[in-house]
C-alpha cells in the first residue's frame, strides 16, 4: 500500500505541551530591525581594542552556532520527529534561529567596518576550537541521516541539540550581558537578549522532546554515560574556546564558572541531574539573564517585554455595563 | 589595558541584593555598595577644595557657575552651604547616588572628576531661585531641597546655577498646520527643541489624510506617516550634544482617516518605510468615539482635508458631539467606514505589542478645563501629563508676516508625598513650590521657537506634581487599592490645589499681573470653585485622619475665601498642577515614582547606559506586605485611585496601565472604556509582565 500523508490536526491535542510551546514561540517573534544597535556606536568606540576583539569573536562564535543549527540541526530533527505539531514548532524554532543567525549580522553590520566583518568570518572558519564544536555536534545531526535511527541514536541527537542550545551558546552569550549590566553595548544587548529568551524555551523543548525517547531506551546506563562523555568532550573544548578569546580581557575565570553553570541547566533540561560544581556565578550575568519583566525608560531605550498579542477578543454590549461611581 | 572595564565593585554588590538567602534577598548589599560607591569611586574622583571660598571662586572664575556674586556676599552664601551640610544628608539606595552622580552632578571639563556633591547642587540651584529675593528665600529653597520634600524636575535641577547650560525646561507641544510652511516649521521647531533636550509632542491631526487632494488634485498627499518618519529622524539627529537621546511625540485624533496606517506603524513585523521604532504615539479620543463604539454604530472615519475645504474648520477644532452627524451626511465630506468596538480592540492589540499608544480623552479634559473662554485643550504631551491650550499659528512664506499663536512649554516639579506628610510642612512645600516653579517660567525664554516663547510669556504655566504615594501608603500601613488610599488622596490633593491656587493668587496679587485671558477663565467667573464650595474634602476614615493629625484641611469656608481672593487679585499661572511619571528624580529622592504603584519590591532598572537594582523605599519585613506590585493589582482600583487624584488636578495625571501576558485585547479595551467612564484624561504607557519560561512549563506539568 503507498504512504498515507496526514495534516495536521491542531484540533487533536498529540501532546500536553506542543501548543503552549506554539504560542509561546508566537508570541516571543521579533526580527533584527526592530532594535537600534546604532545607539551603541558610541559606546563601541569607547571599548579597548582587545574588548572589541573578543566581542567580535564572542559574535562570530555565536553566529556559527545558530547557522549550524537552523541549516541542519533543526530540519534533522523534524525529519525524525512523529508529532506533526512538534515538527510545527520545530519549523518555526527553525526559522528564528535563521533570524537570530543574521542578527548578529545586524550588530556588526552596524558597529564595523566591512574588512572587519570579514575578518572575523575568517577567523571563525579558522578556529580550532569553534570547528571541533560545529563538527562534534554536527556528527550527531548527519546520524540521522538514515531512514531508521534507532532511539539511542534519536536520544543522542536530539541531546546534542540541547547541549548546543543550552550549554555552547553562553560562552558568547557572556560577554553582551557582562557589558550591558554596566552600561556598554546595551542596545545591541537587547537583541541577545531576545535571543536568550528564544534559545531558553528551544532547549526545554528539545529536551523534553529528548526525555520522552530517552524513556523508550532499554540500556539508558550506557546511552547516558555516552552522552555524559560528549558532554565532558565539548565541556573541555569549551575551557580552551574561553581561555582563547576571554584572557585578554582579564574574563576567563568568570566566563568557565558561567560556562559549568549552563552546563548543569542543559542537563536539567534533558531530566539528568548537575554534575558541574557550580559556586559563584557573575551576579551580573545572572541578573541580566532573568528574561522576566525589567523597568526601562521608553525614550532612551526599546523595551525587550513587548510580545505579539496572540489572542484577539472583541467586545460585547455588557463591556460598557461599568459602574464608575467612587464614593470619597 | 582593560582595567576601566572591568566590573566594578559596586556594580557586582548592587546585583548581588538578589542572591536569596533564607527565601530573602540581601537588601544589606544595597548598603554596602552605596559606600563601595564613595569609597572607591566618587570620593577618588571628587576635586578637592581648601575652602569654601576656594571652591566658589573656582567654580564662577572657571565658568561652571554663573557669577553668584552679583547677587550675594560670600558671608551670605556660606551660610546657605553651612546650612545644608549639617543637615548630614546620606543617599538612602546605591540607585539614588548612582543616579545623581551619574546624571546630575557638575563635572569638570575633561568629564573626569566631579565638582559638586548632592548638598552643592542644592545650594546651586537655591540660590539661582533666590537671586532675586536674597538670602532668606535661599535658605528656604534649601531647606526644601535638602529635606526633600520637593524636587525639580531634571532640567531645572541639572542646569540652575551653571554658567554652561541648557535650559531650564524641557516640555514642548505644538501644533502642525497642513502646509509645508506649517510642516517645516514643525519640523524646525522639533530640531532646536530637540538639540536643548527638550520632549516636544506634536498634534499632527491636521495634516490632511493619504490620498487627498493637493491643489485641487487627488490622490497626491502622502498621509500622516512621512511626516512621522521625518520628525523621528530629526529627533535623533539633533540630541543635545549627544548627551541624551531626542524624544518626540505625535497625536492623532480617533477619527482622522490614516489612524489605521497611524497605528500599525508600532507592529513588529512591517515594512521599513512605515515603521516608526523610537517616536512615540499617541490617540485623541473623543466622546463621540466612545459613544459609537457603546452603542455599536457604524463609525467613519474622516478626511480631514476634505472636512477643511468644506468648513474652513479644521477637523480636530470641532465638537464631534455636534458635526459628527453632519459630517457623515454631508456628501463633500469624504470618508470609510470602520467599526468602533473592532477599532479599540485594534488600541489593545498595539499596545500589547509596543506599549504604545497614549490615549487622551478629549472630552474628559476640556469638560474640566478651567480656560474654555480662551480656547480647548486639543492634545498632551510625551508623559500625557500636559493639558493646555493650543492653537496652529499660520507660517507664511518670506516677507509675509506669521501669525504665532500658542504653542505649549512646561516646567515641571514633584512634591514628595512622604517627607511633606510626616514634616507636616504640606501648605509651606506647595507654596514655596509654586515660587520655585515661576522663577524658572520667569527665566526661561525660548526665542528660537516663537509660539511656545509666547504661551511662556503670557500663560507662565508651571506642572507642579507629586511623588512617593505608594511609599508612603506602604509605610503607613495603607493598602495601595483600599478605600483609605482614596480617602488619603482626596483630601492631599485638594490641599496641593488649595495651596497652589493661592501661591498663585499671591503672586498675581504681588506682581499686580495675571495670566492673559485671566478674565475669560473659570477662575475669574468663580464656577471653578464650586467643586469645593458645595461639599468638603476632608477625610473620613480614622486612620486617614490620624495621618493628617495637627494640619489644617482647607474647609468649605477657607475655599469661600480663596475664591473671593482670586477673583479680586487673579492668578498668576494658567496652568498649576500635572502629575508628572518622574523616573530619575523619584530615584534620587528615594521615593516611589509618581503616584503610580510599585512595580516590584526589588524594581530591576534599565536605562540607555545601565541596568541597576533598587529595593523599594521604606521596605522592611513588617511592611512588606503593603508592597503590592503594580502588576498583580486590579486596574480597575488604580483607576478609580487616579480619578481621585484628577479631581484635583488642573493638568493631568500620567497614568501607567500594568498588565500580565495573559491579559487579552478585551481586558485592555476594558481599562480604556472604564478610564474613560471615570472621567480621566489620558492613559499613558501599557507595561506588561511576560509570562517566563519556568510559569509555562509548570503549567504544562
Amino acid at each position: 500500500m503507498s504512504k498515507q500523508y496526514t495534516a495536521v490536526n491542531w484540533n487533536t491535542p498529540d501532546n500536553d505541551y506542543a501548543l503552549m510551546f506554539w504560542e509561546q514561540n508566537i508570541r516571543q517573534f521579533w526580527i533584527d530591525t526592530e532594535y537600534i544597535p546604532s545607539k551603541d556606536i558610541d559606546s563601541w568606540k569607547g571599548l579597548s581594542w582587545e574588548m572589541k576583539e573578543c566581542y567580535k569573536k564572542a559574535l562570530g562564535g555565536l553566529t556559527l552556532l545558530d547557522t549550524l543549527q537552523s541549516h541542519t540541526g533543526m530540519p534533522k530533527i523534524i525529519d525524525h520527529t512523529e508529532s506533526l505539531q512538534n515538527k510545527a514548532v520545530l519549523s518555526y524554532m527553525c526559522m528564528m534561529e535563521a533570524i537570530h543567525a543574521k542578527s548578529y549580522s545586524t550588530i556588526f553590520t552596524t558597529v564595523s567596518t566591512t574588512n572587519e566583518i570579514n575578518d572575523i568570518f575568517g577567523w571563525v572558519e579558522q578556529n580550532k576550537f569553534l570547528q571541533f564544536k560545529a563538527s562534534t555536534i554536527d556528527s550527531y545531526y548527519r546520524i540521522l541521516d538514515k531512514k531508521n535511527p534507532t532511539n539511542e541514536e534519536l536520544f543522542m541527537t536530539l541531546a546534542a541539540s540541547v547541549l548546543l542550545e543550552s550549554f555552547l551558546f553562553y560562552s558568547g552569550f557572556f560577554l553582551p550581558l557582562w557589558l550591558c549590566g554596566q552600561g556598554q553595548m546595551v542596545a545591541s544587548a537587547d537583541i541577545i537578549k531576545k535571543i536568550i529568551a528564544d534559545e531558553s524555551i528551544h532547549g526545554v523543548f528539545v529536551g523534553l522532546m529528548a526525555q520522552e525517547v530517552f524513556k523508550k531506551i532499554k540500556n539508558q546506563e550506557e546511552v547516558k554515560q555516552k552522552f555524559i562523555t560528549l558532554l565532558n568532550e565539548l565541556y573541555d573544548n569549551e575551557m580552551k574556546y574561553t581561555e582563547e578569546i576571554y584572557t585578554e580581557v582579564g574574563l576567563t575565570a568568570e566566563v568557565k564558572e558561567y560556562v559549568r553553570y549552563n552546563g548543569n541547566k542543559a542537563l536539567m533540561n534533558l531530566g539528568f541531574d548537575p554534575i558541574f560544581e557550580v559556586k559563584q556565578v557573575n551576579p551580573i550575568v545572572l541578573n541580566g539573564l532573568n528574561t522576566e519583566t525589567t523597568q526601562h525608560d521608553f525614550f532612551s531605550k526599546k523595551s525587550t517585554n513587548y510580545e505579539k498579542s496572540m489572542e484577539i477578543v472583541h467586545l460585547k454590549d455588557d463591556d460598557f455595563k461599568m459602574d464608575a461611581t467612587v464614593n470619597v | 589595558m582593560v582595567a576601566n572595564e572591568v566590573a566594578k565593585n559596586w556594580i557586582l554588590l548592587n546585583n548581588e541584593i538578589m542572591i536569596k538567602h533564607d527565601d530573602e534577598f540581601s537588601l544589606h548589599k544595597d548598603k554596602e555598595a552605596v559606600r563601595a560607591y564613595f569609597l572607591e569611586y566618587v570620593n577618588k574622583n571628587t576635586v578637592f577644595f581648601y575652602t569654601l571660598k576656594e571652591k566658589i571662586d573656582y567654580l564662577i572664575e572657571q565658568n561652571y557657575y554663573i557669577n553668584f556674586y552679583e547677587w550675594f556676599t560670600y558671608e551670605e552664601m556660606e551660610t546657605v552651604y553651612n546650612f545644608v551640610f549639617a543637615k548630614k544628608f546620606r543617599f538612602a539606595s546605591f540607585m539614588a547616588a548612582f543616579k545623581f552622580f551619574q546624571s546630575y552632578a557638575l563635572r569638570d571639563d575633561s568629564g573626569e572628576k566631579f565638582l559638586e556633591r548632592y548638598e552643592d547642587r542644592v545650594v546651586a540651584v537655591a540660590l539661582f531661585l533666590a537671586r532675586q529675593e536674597g538670602v532668606e528665600k535661599a535658605i528656604a529653597y534649601a531647606e526644601l531641597f535638602i529635606n526633600q520634600e520637593y524636587q525639580p524636575a531634571t532640567p531645572t535641577f541639572l542646569n540652575a546655577g551653571k554658567k554652561r547650560s541648557g535650559e531650564l525646561v524641557s516640555c514642548f507641544l505644538d501644533e502642525i498646520g497642513d502646509n509645508l510652511n506649517g510642516i517645516g516649521y514643525a519640523v524646525d521647531s522639533a530640531m532646536k527643541l530637540s538639540s536643548i533636550g527638550g520632549g516636544v509632542s506634536f498634534n499632527i491631526s491636521k495634516i490632511r489624510a493619504r490620498g487627498e487632494a493637493i491643489k485641487g488634485v487627488e490622490g497626491r498627499a502622502g498621509g500622516v506617516l512621512p511626516i512621522m518618519k521625518i520628525m523621528e529622524d530629526t529627533f535623533s539627529y539633533a540630541n543635545q550634544l549627544g548627551q541624551r537621546p531626542g524624544a518626540g511625540a505625535v497625536y492623532l485624533n480617533i477619527f482622522h482617516a490614516d489612524i489605521e496606517e497611524f497605528l500599525d506603524c508600532k507592529k513588529i513585523n512591517v515594512d521599513e518605510k512605515v515603521r516608526i521604532k523610537s517616536l512615540s504615539i499617541g490617540i485623541i479620543i473623543p466622546d463621540k468615539f466612545m459613544e459609537l463604539a457603546e452603542k455599536d454604530e457604524a463609525c467613519y472615519l474622516i478626511y480631514p482635508h476634505t472636512v477643511m475645504l468644506e468648513y474652513g474648520i479644521p477637523l480636530d477644532e470641532m465638537d464631534m458631539d455636534k458635526m459628527y452627524e453632519e459630517l457623515i451626511t454631508n456628501p463633500n465630506i469624504k470618508k470609510k467606514k470602520i467599526n468602533a468596538r473592532h477599532m479599540l480592540v485594534k488600541v489593545a492589540q498595539t499596545q500589547k505589542e509596543s506599549g504604545y499608544p497614549y490615549i487622551f480623552y478629549k472630552e474628559n479634559t476640556n469638560r474640566a478645563h478651567a480656560l474654555n473662554g480662551i480656547g480647548k485643550v486639543k492634545f498632551s504631551n510625551l508623559c500625557t501629563e500636559i493639558m493646555q491650550v493650543s492653537e496652529v499659528s499660520e507660517i507664511n512664506i518670506y516677507g509675509e508676516e506669521d501669525q504665532i499663536k500658542y504653542g505649549i512649554s512646561c516646567n515641571l516639579g514633584s512634591l514628595n508625598i512622604a517627607t511633606v506628610m510626616d514634616n507636616k510642612r504640606v501648605k509651606e512645600s506647595v507654596k514655596l513650590a509654586m515660587r520655585a516653579l515661576t522663577m524658572v517660567s520667569d527665566v526661561t525664554d525660548i526665542k528660537m521657537v516663537p509660539s511656545i516663547a509666547k504661551a511662556n510669556k503670557e500663560l507662565h504655566s508651571v506642572g507642579l506634581g507629586a511623588m512617593n504615594l505608594h511609599g508612603y501608603l506602604a509605610k503607613s500601613f495603607i493598602m495601595y487599592e483600599s478605600e483609605e488610599a482614596l480617602d488619603f488622596a482626596n483630601a492631599f490633593f485638594m490641599m496641593m490645589n488649595f495651596y497652589s491656587l493661592e501661591a498663585s493668587m499671591e503672586i498675581a496679587r504681588d506682581r499686580q499681573r495675571t495670566f492673559v485671558g485671566f478674565e475669560k477663565s473659570a477662575y475669574a467667573d468663580g464656577s471653578y470653585f464650586n467643586t469645593y464650595t458645595e461639599r468638603d474634602y476632608l477625610p473620613k476614615t480614622d486612620k486617614v485622619k490620624e495621618l493628617f493629625e495637627g494640619v489644617h484641611i482647607p474647609t468649605i469656608e477657607d475655599w469661600e475665601k480663596l475664591k473671593a481672593e482670586v477673583q479680586e487679585h487673579g492668578i498668576y499661572h494658567a496652568y498649576r498642577l500635572a502629575i508628572a511619571p518622574n523616573q530619575s528624580t523619584s530615584y534620587i529622592m528615594n521615593a516611589t515614582a509618581s503616584v503610580m504603584p510599585i512595580v516590584d519590591i526589588i524594581e530591576v532598572r534599565e536605562y540607555g547606559d545601565s541596568t541597576t537594582y533598587y529595593p523599594m523605599p521604606y521596605l522592611t519585613n513588617d511592611n512588606y506586605f503593603y508592597f503590592k506590585s503594580a502588576y498583580d493589582m486590579d486596574q480597575f482600583k488604580v483607576l478609580k485611585l487616579v480619578s481621585v487624584i484628577q479631581r484635583h488636578i488642573d493638568q493631568g495625571v500620567s497614568t501607567i496601565l500594568h498588565t500580565n501576558s495573559k491579559d487579552n485585547t478585551r481586558d485592555l479595551s476594558r481599562y480604556y472604556i472604564y478610564a474613560h467612564k471615570l472621567g480621566l484624561k489620558s492613559l499613558y504607557y501599557t507595561r506588561t509582565r511576560k509570562s517566563s519560561i519556568e510559569d509555562c512549563v509548570s503549567c504544562s506539568a
